[in-house]
């Protein structure tokens, strides 16, 4: 917020009132549109996701407590597939963050990254950059697994859990 | 855009047309991951114990926390498998704990395992409907019953 005061304190008049102008003009984002998309496009994914775990209890043997790991397995083979099939973008530029938060937006984010640098060769291009976004996903995925693992196994050992 | 309305469109008439279907040869089993079915408890061993697994149902029922219970009593051991209401699963350890301390008061002789898995559920109910058709001996039913017992064991 200083930071933008600063900046307009900076401009020129002219640029001031340009910025006026460009404000009056500006578009206005469909905040509650978006979130409604993107709750039933999120909600949706995660119905297909409880149906598939169902079907790995109902045929196989997996319980409950294991049953996320074929689950998720599951989805993020789907959702990469739909994005080589072109789906999934089309999918995420409806629904936005709907698409993007649930498990299958890290098999997009690892499949559209693949795409994009496939023409750079298979090393090079689509091994060196598939985990471009997917990246920090594992990293701060697997950091905050292990603080969280860690503050279980200390409450663990002082009796509150 | 339209593809996916289409789509859509077709999963929920997909849905409601199966979910309208009333065809009377479904069997509990098929539909215990999603509606209430209450399996009356059996033994798998005809007259022993049959008047003690009623108890053990009614004991279990009577929490207000759960709403779906099936118990199966074998020569040793006796399985008790329950859902717990959504608002509730919260407080699925407190639920368990709670639950194997009173079944474990009120009958001290039994060895009963307790579990709120759903494909221990699915499993259970399975097992009450073959023992109840007849595709079951006892025997076999008291096998199943240890195969499921251990099962519930591997999970913790």
């Amino acid at each position: 917020m200083v930071e933008m005061a600063d900046k307009q304190k900076n401009m020129t008049p002219q640029q001031q009132k340009y910025q006026q102008l460009q404000q009056k003009h500006e578009l206005k984002r469909p905040v509650l549109k978006n979130c409604f998309k993107a709750f039933w496009v999120g909600g949706l994914i995660c119905v297909v996701g409880q149906a598939i775990s169902y079907l790995y209890i109902y045929f196989f043997d997996f319980t409950e407590q294991n049953v996320g790991n074929p689950t998720v397995a599951t989805m993020v083979f789907l959702s990469m597939l739909l994005t080589g099939f072109g789906v999934y973008d089309r999918l995420g530029q409806f629904a936005g963050a709907g698409s993007a938060v649930p498990v299958t937006g890290f098999g997009n984010a690892v499949i559209s990254a693949a795409i994009e640098h496939r023409t750079e060769g298979f090393v090079l291009g689509v091994g060196g950059n598939m985990f471009k976004l997917a990246g920090s996903v594992i990293l701060f995925g697997v950091f905050s697994a292990f603080v969280v693992a860690l503050i279980k196994t200390l409450l663990g050992m002082w009796g509150v859990l | 855009m339209v593809y996916i309305l289409r789509l859509i469109i077709v999963m929920v008439f997909a849905s409601v047309m199966v979910s309208c279907n009333q065809d009377k040869n479904v069997n509990d089993s098929q539909l215990a991951l999603m509606k209430t079915t209450n399996p009356n408890p059996i033994v798998t061993e005809k007259n022993i114990g049959e008047d003690k697994v009623k108890k053990i149902e009614k004991e279990v029922s009577n929490l207000d926390e759960l709403y779906d219970v099936a118990v199966v009593k074998g020569k040793r051991d006796t399985l008790v498998v329950y859902k717990v209401k959504h608002m509730q699963r919260f407080k699925m350890n407190k639920i368990e704990k709670d639950l194997t301390k009173r079944l474990k008061k009120n009958f001290p002789k039994e060895n009963i395992t307790v579990s709120s898995d759903y494909k221990i559920f699915l499993e259970a109910v399975r097992l009450v409907e073959k023992k109840n058709n007849g595709d079951l001996s006892d025997k076999q039913a008291e096998k199943r019953l240890n195969e499921i017992i251990k099962m519930t064991s591997e999970m913790k």
